[in-house]
């Protein structure tokens, strides 16, 4: 066996470049995608402002509509770095909406029906902890089916005959409901953006410096040696269900605030959104690699890419669109990832 | 000095039973503080699964375990770490996504409110790492080492834990020499710092080198305790290994007309160095070394399972680059691990045995249900497979039962070359003697098989010639019969050739 | 006693697991069936029984398909995509060019040639799934959700993200409206039947339906016994887009349309009926039948529900109940048999 010497003094250029490109390439992307939406042709639809991309008007716009996947982003991402998945997340965040617009329009104030709703968001998300960790079911049908209870009790909280909680018949929406998501409070973006900041902000730092963020990764890395060294994985993954929850409960209040009513099917296709910001962040699939902060470019990328395409051409493309960065994303992310063969 | 003798760990009548096998027998001894205490035998002889029991991973039948002084039956790994057990196991348990020094601490990390904060743990655990190998980089993540540096972190880990008493199951297997030496001098630092080390090893140079004490397991007994100073050289070790150990009666069979079936030219791997040699029509090969020696790479590369560069020929043809085309030219497998290689668990053994060759049990694609009930019952009756019946799920059968239906997948192929990778490991004795029976049968009818085996007890019993392996190298070729020198042959794998030759 | 005695006997004794769940899923069905004609009225006649097959056999169609991947260890979540994707082809390439407007005009093919071409575009998905699951080897449940956008989303570009069913030729409509003998039972029914039973005999008679099993049971130790994966699971793959795109084909000479959002959520209605169905996703474990009658099981529960008058909402809420009690149900009758 030859000795080889791990310090990277005299790695060749090739090599850095290469380095370089893996640890930066999100922000590449990201400046790739705006610098191409700014030159191409805007005039065709009159969604913005005719002229260019990077219009103050614009970005203003593209992040308030982003606040519930900005807000989504860096819980998913801990999670599928403890090598879990949720696909409720988009559920979760409808029931979410609903709770929280029952509430303001029956008269609860603010920071109470705020509360109670990420209390809500605790609970779904507890629920789907137990459900792995305890009932041992795997995490994709464990959430599939939670998917479809939230949904369901969503839906059962709408009045028949009407599809989403909103101002009529008597009562009416307290105007903090549509301020939070929509009226500017500080460079002319709302609370749900800032919130979705704050969000990230305390994410980064459970990843870099407390006990769940390291061991998230070292359950979703390599199990056994986690097991062996005593971490106890049931624990950090009822945690993560949790702040997964807690964050689709935020993600639910942005967009139901953004909306101004409460929509049972708001969140729907919210998990594919989420993996794939997720996979574009670099986040693999197997677990134990990915970090808070590039899922969240992740989401500028995706939120700029498909509201800036709207510009370019018909809403019907984004689908076909969407797929296809997901496929792309997937795929890249895993042929660079050395856990490829696995 | 005093310290010295105090008793750092003791075991008192140790037993455990597997159905069927006694894997460790009655075992008392006691091991000193502060010393460097090897434990050595034969594959089989009861080290590994002792090291499960003093770790949690396997809970005794019966007898007693003394840590410190204390009573220690621990249930798991962890709760073996808080009683100062801590132990390095042969596989690799490092999570590559995280940094060195994350690693270092995983498990044992200071934290604040769920926040981690620095502490002593983290110095010092980077300090010892720094001593062991100062070229590696705490913050270097860990995917971006090498094998031996994972190694070496691992025992870093270990060393800096505060344990009383650390185990290594074979640490030196992946390390070059320089880093062995490294690491000697780390356990030796240890040991100064009034450590217990349970060193296990084959390679018996080592032991003379570091050792304070040895202990020799055989058949599940312990044979002895004593000083190495004691020991009067590599030759009275092994004598105490092998004992009196009545080996399986070889008998020679004619062979001597036969021509060559099998040729193995330059055959290069990751690991193998250029090996050659060939096997002939109806002649069984043994193939002997250490775990990572090369025996499952050699036999994998012949069946197209690696990459390998170098010439096999079969039938003086070459053989295609995978499985399907190796058994289509007349050669199958049971592979190392029967559980996850061999042996489709939650299927019966109805199923499991027809999959290696199926144009036997189909027409144009349709399943014949008779055929296939008759290739199973066949089998069931002629391996003798204890089972009511054979729609039985192969994941309750016992591990020597299950064998026996991997190994009727392979017969069932009707190959011409058997290659069989560690053919009775975890097997009961009973078990153990029909295949052997059925290797033999299958040779006297003019089949070559190759046995890659840690057993030498296996080796010597059936084999025909005798290939010696270590360290990727093809070492020495020798004729089995009464004269064979296992002494010599023992002395030859755990690399006494090559400490001869320098 | 010898050996082969023993085991002559004990074969009409004893069952092996999957036989029990599958047991267990067709008594349970039975169950759920007479339970529901208990609290409904007129819930309890043939007609009913008949309802409940005839309405379902698109997702059951598809759920054959499912079925065998989730053996063989690998999710297709692509296939309410490719029902769309392919009923709008087939429409597209049906209609006649120079139309009033854009979705009014296609490519003028004769009908059997147009469906022909969008079995063509069905089996492209398929082969996309099978080059980045079996020789990328990525995910299949991350693949398969990209390629069900990637089908719907090109089934949503070619109609505008609305529908096609204008300037058609007159047979178009004919494959899905052929009544059986003056019953209310239509041609793809029949078809669904025959596939079910078909599939029957594939996984149980056939090397084929063994293989599936194999590989999914262990994968390396299929390699190692010299399965060729990856052609086997490429196989599958295309097989189940062929199911999707003819359901979908079907459902657009039905409905005389291509409608880029038929087939909604009919992936997880497939993957619903094989769990239901007792399909182990750890691979190796499952049957067509457990799938159908995992099906008439969901579709009992659903339309008992309509039947109470509850609100079509509680749809959602009885699945996830269902399958948790399914996957909680298996995984202890198979503990309790097997102890």
């Amino acid at each position: 066996m030859s000795y080889s010497i791990s310090k990277t003094r005299h790695t060749p250029f090739s090599a850095r470049l290469g380095q370089f490109l893996r640890d930066y390439y999100i922000y590449l992307v990201l400046i790739l995608v705006v610098v191409l939406l700014s030159v191409a042709n805007l005039d065709r639809f009159d969604l913005f402002e005719r002229g260019n991309f990077l219009n103050p008007k614009n970005i203003v716009n593209i992040l308030r509509v982003s606040a519930p996947i900005l807000t989504l982003a860096g819980a998913f991402t801990l999670l599928m770095v403890s090598g879990h998945i949720d696909l409720s997340v988009g559920s979760a965040m409808s029931l979410a909406a609903v709770v929280y617009a029952s509430l303001a329009i029956n008269g609860v104030p603010f920071l109470m029906a705020f509360g109670l709703t990420v209390v809500v968001g605790v609970l779904l998300g507890a629920i789907n902890g137990l459900l792995v960790v305890k009932l041992k079911i795997t995490p994709v049908i464990a959430t599939l089916i939670t998917l479809s209870l939230y949904k369901g009790v969503a839906l059962l909280m709408v009045q028949d005959g009407v599809s989403a909680i909103k101002s009529g018949g008597g009562l009416k929406m307290p105007g903090w409901f549509n301020d939070y998501g929509r009226s500017g409070v500080l460079l002319n973006l709302p609370m749900a953006f800032w919130v979705a900041v704050l969000v990230t902000i305390a994410l980064i730092v459970v990843q870099n410096k407390t006990l769940l963020g390291k061991h998230a990764a070292a359950v979703g890395g390599n199990p056994t040696a986690a097991r062996l060294s005593g971490v106890s994985s049931n624990k950090i993954v009822i945690l993560l269900y949790v702040v997964v929850g807690v964050s689709a409960a935020l993600a639910g209040i942005a967009r139901s605030s953004f909306m101004s009513l409460g929509d049972p099917l708001s969140g729907d296709g919210m998990e594919l959104t989420a993996i794939l910001v997720v996979l574009l962040g670099g986040t693999a699939f197997s677990g134990g690699e990915g970090r808070v902060l590039r899922s969240f470019i992740g989401a500028l990328i995706i939120m700029a890419l498909t509201v800036g395409m709207l510009t370019l051409v018909p809403a019907y493309y984004q689908t076909l669109v969407v797929g296809t960065v997901l496929l792309i994303a997937a795929a890249s992310n895993h042929l660079v990832s050395r856990k490829g063969s696995k | 000095m005093t310290q010295q003798q105090s008793s750092a760990l003791s075991v008192e009548g140790l037993t455990k039973d597997y159905p069927g096998v006694r894997a460790v027998d009655n075992v008392s001894f006691t091991i000193k503080q502060g010393a460097i205490h090897c434990l050595v035998g034969e594959n089989g002889a009861g080290k590994s699964t002792l090291v499960k029991m003093l770790t949690g991973v396997l809970q005794p039948t019966s007898g007693s375990i003394t840590v410190a002084g204390r009573r220690h039956c621990p249930r798991n790994p962890q709760e073996a770490r808080d009683g100062g057990i801590a132990t390095l196991f042969q596989e690799l348990h490092v999570v590559d996504e995280l940094t060195v020094k994350e690693n270092l601490t995983l498990g044992m990390e200071a934290s604040r409110f769920g926040f981690l904060v620095n502490s002593k743990t983290d110095e010092v655990a980077i300090e010892t790492l720094a001593t062991i190998e100062p070229s590696i980089d705490p913050e270097a993540r860990v995917a971006s080492l090498s094998v031996a540096q994972k190694q070496i972190l691992e025992i870093s880990r270990a060393a800096s834990s505060g344990a009383s008493v650390i185990i290594m199951d074979e640490p030196t297997a992946a390390l070059s020499e320089r880093e062995v030496e490294r690491l000697f001098a780390v356990i030796r630092r240890l040991r100064d710092a009034n450590v217990t080390v349970v060193y296990i090893s084959h390679k018996l140079d080592e032991i003379f080198e570091l050792g304070d004490d040895v202990t020799v397991f055989r058949d599940g007994k312990h044979i002895v305790t004593k000083p190495l100073d004691e020991v009067d050289g590599r030759q009275q070790l092994i004598e105490l290994m092998i004992g009196r150990t009545v080996f399986q009666q070889y008998e020679p069979r004619d062979i001597a007309d036969a021509e060559p079936i099998l040729q193995v030219e330059h055959l290069k791997t990751s690991l193998l160095k250029d090996v050659s040699f060939h096997v002939n029509k109806g002649e069984v090969v043994g193939f002997y070394g250490l775990v990572g020696a090369g025996k499952t790479e050699i036999a994998r590369a012949i069946y197209g399972a690696d990459k390998f560069s170098g010439s096999v020929r079969f039938n003086g043809k070459e053989i295609g680059p995978t499985p399907h085309d190796a058994i289509a030219a007349g050669i199958a497998l049971v592979p190392e691990e029967r559980r996850t290689q061999g042996l489709f668990t939650n299927l019966t053994i109805r199923e499991n045995v027809p999959v290696m060759n199926l144009e036997k049990i189909s027409t144009t694609g349709m399943l014949s249900p008779s055929r296939e009930r008759q290739a199973a019952e066949h089998f069931v009756a002629q391996l003798g497979i204890a089972t009511s019946s054979i729609e039985k799920h192969t994941e309750k059968l016992s591990g020597g039962n299950q064998q026996k239906v991997v190994l009727a997948k392979c017969l069932f192929a009707e190959a011409d070359l058997l290659l069989l990778d560690e053919p009775t490991r975890g097997v009961d004795v009973g078990a153990k003697t029909e295949i052997y029976d059925v290797i033999k049968a299958l040779a006297n009818e003019g089949k070559s098989i190759c046995v890659f085996s840690t057993e030498l007890e296996e080796i010597l019993g059936i084999c025909d010639r005798i290939i010696l392996l270590y360290e990727g190298m093809l070492e020495e070729e020798l004729l089995n019969g009464e004269d064979v020198d296992i002494a010599h042959i023992l002395n030859v794998v755990t690399g006494g050739a090559e400490h001869k030759g320098q | 006693m010898s050996v082969q005695l023993k085991a002559k006997m004990a074969k009409g004794l004893k069952m092996s697991d999957e036989a029990f769940i599958t047991l267990l899923v067709v008594s349970a069905a039975v169950f759920i069936f007479l339970f529901a004609s208990l609290l409904v009225p007129n819930f309890f006649q043939f007609q009913n029984v008949v309802n409940l097959v005839t309405n379902n056999w698109a997702v059951i169609s598809l759920g054959v398909g499912v079925t065998f991947l989730l053996v063989s260890g690998n999710f297709d979540l692509s296939v309410g995509g490719i029902v769309a994707l392919s009923g709008v082809l087939a429409v597209w390439f049906a209609q006649a060019p120079g139309g009033a407007n854009a979705l009014a005009s296609g490519f003028g093919m004769p009908t059997w040639m147009a469906m022909l071409f969008a079995l063509f575009g069905a089996l492209a998905i398929g082969g996309l799934n099978a080059l980045f699951v079996v020789r990328f080897k990525i995910p299949s449940i991350i693949v398969t959700l990209g390629t069900m956008l990637v089908a719907r989303g090109i089934a949503q570009v070619i109609t505008h993200g609305s529908q096609r069913n204008t300037n058609l030729p007159d047979n178009f409509g004919f494959l899905g409206n052929i009544y059986l003998f003056g019953t209310s039972i239509k041609l793809p029914v029949v078809l669904m039947l025959v596939l079910v039973c078909v599939a029957v005999v594939i996984e149980k008679r056939t090397i084929f339906g063994r293989l599936t099993f194999w590989i999914g049971a262990n994968p390396v130790a299929a390699r190692l016994s010299g399965i060729k994966n990856a052609r086997h699971q490429t196989h599958l793959y295309l097989f189940s887009a062929a199911i999707a795109g003819m359901v979908g084909i079907l459902l657009a000479s039905e409905f005389k349309s291509g409608f880029s959002s038929r087939g909604m959520l009919m992936e997880f209605d497939a993957l619903v009926i094989a769990l239901l169905g007792g399909v182990a996703i750890a691979g190796g474990f499952g049957s067509v039948v457990g799938m159908f009658f995992g099906a008439l099981i969901l579709a009992t529960v659903t339309s008992a529900a309509t039947g109470l008058v509850l609100s079509p909402d509680w749809q959602y809420i009885l699945k996830a109940i269902a399958v948790f009690l399914a996957i909680v149900a298996q995984t202890w009758a198979l503990t309790l048999k097997n102890r």
